[in-house]
Formats: structure tokens, C-alpha cells, sequence
């Protein structure tokens, strides 16, 4: 008797495990978006520029007299234009022994919190 | 000849009627089935679509008014579809805000003038959620239930390191009312200067009270346990100040006072900072 012929079969087993990976595929795309998304947002976020700005108006800086008055500015200022809590201390120069100047920074800006120990060239 | 007929298979049994039937009800069921469980599903499937997208969507507009306030960027224009339900703007002055938040002194005098901060508010329809970016926060509230959640945060902060505390307040204007459906854009800008006050410095031993009302009506738009949740988050920092609640609870319509006292050596700095930012259109 004549029977059918199935060697073909496994065309269509094939089509169903392609499928089937497309399945996983759309799920581990689907994660993937929330991933990228968040990624972005933090580096974005990071307020690399205006640490940036701060650090080089208080190095550039720190040989002004008055540094009460310089350092109560730049804290204003860093409050009102960049949002963002501002403290810094300066060390002078101490010539004979000692020729570079030191100022530990701190920011804050409700997101990012940074510390920076600077010392002079 | 003879061969044939013995392998022959006997089929007296088979009839096309029984068969027909058979086939056909198979496809009825399978037609029923997919209605009525099939089909609620997908619609569901597609409320919830339309929710997580609308929570992506108003995470991405708090994004333009953190561009606005924080970065200093004059305008911001955004597109998006809104899907099942509409995103309606409710200015800073409207009769009945969803929260008044006052800050106040030890002596109880304000700081500030009760403060509405307005909103963007996604009402579903069909997954009966609302979605409202107020204040800076995204938060979330089911119309059922009393809770709310906050999706996103606003950028309200305490520095340990300078003893200082920040509240970012975003006030939320538009010329018009205003409410979309469908696609849309979002354009919105930075009016003025953000207003800036430095409060006289807070001693050790004294204290801010932060006043949160709800709603007055008590009704759907009360976000209370999202900004209970974050307020405690944000501000009880036990060594440096000790906090204590009074009013509430939130959830239940009534005010909540968040008493902010300062435990730390030296004086505590409050900031307070006002952004306007104006909807222009929808």
C-alpha cells in the first residue's frame, strides 16, 4: 500500500523551534529596553560638568585673599545656578616647606554625591 | 483483486453528518473559547500596555522639567501617545490641588506661602489608574484603593556633609486648560528665575515642620502614602536629625506635619527653591 511520505517532517519541527526562539528573543529584547533606559538616565545624570566647573574656579583660585568671602560665594552660587550644596577648605601654600596648595571638595546635589582631594601641581 | 478487498478497512460506521458536526462544533468551541477568555485577556494585555507606557511617558516628561529647573535649558518639547485615557493639565492655582505643602519654623511661621505645586495628570479609564507628575515626583494611584506609589522621585534632599536641608518645589502653570488624547506633544519652559530663599540658620534643638494636606474632597487624587514614603525616606536621617510625625495617617484625607528637628553640632541650613515651569501646550 502506498504510505505517506514523511521525511519532511522536520521542516516543520523547524518551524516550531524558530518560533519558539523568537518567543525568548522578544522577551530578552523586551528587558532590554528597561535596561537601556536606566543606563542612559545615570549617565546623563551625572553632573560631570558642573563638578568640572567647580573644581576649576576653586583651583584657580586659590591664591585670593579673602577666601571667606570667595568660598561663601561660590557656595551661593553653586546653590542657586547649579542646584547643588557645595563645601569646600583650601590649604595654602607654605613656601619654604611646603609648595603646593590642598582643597577637599564636597558636592551634592540630591543625586550625586562627590568628595574630591585636589593638590597643586 | 482478492487482496484488496481483505485489506480494506470496514467503514459502515463512518458517516459525513457525524463527521460534519464533529469538525463543526470543534470550531464552535475553539470560536467560543477564544471570545470569551481570549479576547478579555488581549483587551486587558492592551490596558496594562497602555499604563506601562503612559508610567514610561511621564517619566520621560519629568526628565524635561529636571532639564528645565536643574540645567538651566529654556524649553522642552516632547511627543507621545497617550492610550486608553487622557493627560490633562491642572494648573498651580486650581480650586481644588491634589496636596498643599507648607514649611514652617519652630514657632509654626511660614517660610513660604502654602504651596499648590499644580500637576500633569494621565486619568485611565480602563485600567481606572491615575498617573500624576507633581511636584517633580511621578506617583501612581489606583482609584480603588487608598495607597498610592511613587514612581519616580523629586529631587528634595539633606547633606549631611554641610548640615543642610533642600526642597526643590516644581510649580506647574498653563495659560489654558488643557487635555489630550492620543498624540500629542508636550511643550513646556522655564518661567523667570527659579525663586530662591536661604531660611536664617536653624539651631541645634530646633526644628522644621513640613505640612503636606491632601485634597480637601479626600477623594482619588490623595498621593499621601507616596509622599509619606518618600518624605521619611529622604529626611529620617536619625544622627543628624530626628524626625517625628503628627496628623494622618496618610491615606485617610486629613494633614500630615513632618517635624524636622536638628540633632547635629552644627546649625542646619534650609533651602527652599521654586521652579515655574509653564505648559504651553498639549
Amino acid at each position: 500500500m502506498a504510505r505517506l511520505n514523511d521525511d519532511a517532517q522536520w521542516i516543520i519541527l523547524m518551524g516550531f523551534l524558530i518560533s519558539f526562539s523568537f518567543f525568548f528573543l522578544a522577551l530578552i529584547i523586551n528587558q532590554s529596553t528597561v535596561v537601556g533606559q536606566t543606563t542612559a538616565e545615570s549617565v546623563i545624570e551625572f553632573p560631570k560638568n558642573d563638578i568640572r566647573d567647580l573644581v576649576g574656579v576653586i583651583t584657580t583660585n586659590t591664591s585670593r585673599s579673602n577666601t571667606t568671602v570667595v568660598n561663601s560665594d561660590i557656595t551661593v552660587i553653586s546653590l542657586h545656578r547649579k542646584n547643588a550644596v557645595v563645601r569646600y577648605s583650601l590649604i595654602q601654600p607654605n613656601p619654604p616647606v611646603d609648595l603646593h596648595s590642598y582643597a577637599s571638595i564636597h558636592y551634592n546635589n540630591g543625586v550625586t554625591t562627590y568628595y574630591e582631594n585636589w593638590t597643586s601641581l | 483483486m482478492a487482496a484488496l478487498v481483505t485489506m480494506r478497512i470496514n467503514d459502515k460506521g463512518v458517516s459525513e453528518a457525524i463527521g460534519f458536526m464533529l469538525i463543526f462544533g470543534m470550531v464552535i468551541v475553539g470560536i467560543g473559547l477564544v471570545t470569551l477568555y481570549g479576547y478579555p485577556l488581549l483587551l486587558q494585555q492592551q490596558v496594562s500596555a497602555d499604563e506601562k507606557i503612559m508610567e514610561k511617558n511621564m517619566i520621560v516628561l519629568q526628565n524635561d522639567i529636571k532639564s528645565l529647573a536643574y540645567k538651566a535649558v529654556p524649553f522642552k518639547e516632547t511627543s507621545l501617545k497617550i492610550g486608553g485615557g487622557s493627560l490633562t493639565v491642572y494648573d498651580s492655582s486650581y480650586s481644588t490641588p491634589s496636596s498643599t505643602i507648607e514649611i514652617n519654623d519652630n514657632g509654626n511661621n511660614p517660610y513660604i506661602p502654602p504651596f499648590t505645586p499644580g500637576e500633569l495628570r494621565y486619568e485611565s479609564m480602563s485600567a481606572q489608574t491615575d498617573i500624576a507628575l507633581q511636584n517633580g515626583a511621578v506617583v501612581l494611584r489606583r482609584h480603588v484603593e487608598p495607597g498610592s506609589v511613587m514612581l519616580a522621585e523629586p529631587r528634595w534632599f539633606f547633606d549631611s556633609a554641610t548640615n543642610t536641608v533642600v526642597f526643590n518645589l516644581i510649580k506647574i502653570t498653563s495659560d489654558t486648560i488643557m487635555s489630550k488624547e492620543g498624540i500629542g506633544t508636550v511643550q513646556m519652559r522655564l518661567v523667570g528665575e527659579p525663586s530662591y530663599s536661604a531660611a536664617p540658620p536653624i539651631p541645634n534643638g530646633q526644628a522644621i515642620k513640613l505640612v503636606y494636606t491632601p485634597t480637601p474632597s479626600g477623594g482619588r487624587q490623595d498621593y499621601s502614602v507616596a509622599w509619606d514614603n518618600y518624605i521619611i525616606k529622604t529626611f529620617d536621617n536619625p544622627p543628624y536629625i530626628s524626625m517625628t510625625k503628627s496628623g494622618g495617617p496618610p491615606g485617610s484625607g486629613t494633614p500630615v506635619t513632618y517635624t524636622l528637628t536638628n540633632n547635629g553640632s552644627s546649625d542646619m541650613t534650609l533651602v527652599i527653591k521654586i521652579f515655574e515651569v509653564n505648559i504651553k501646550s498639549l
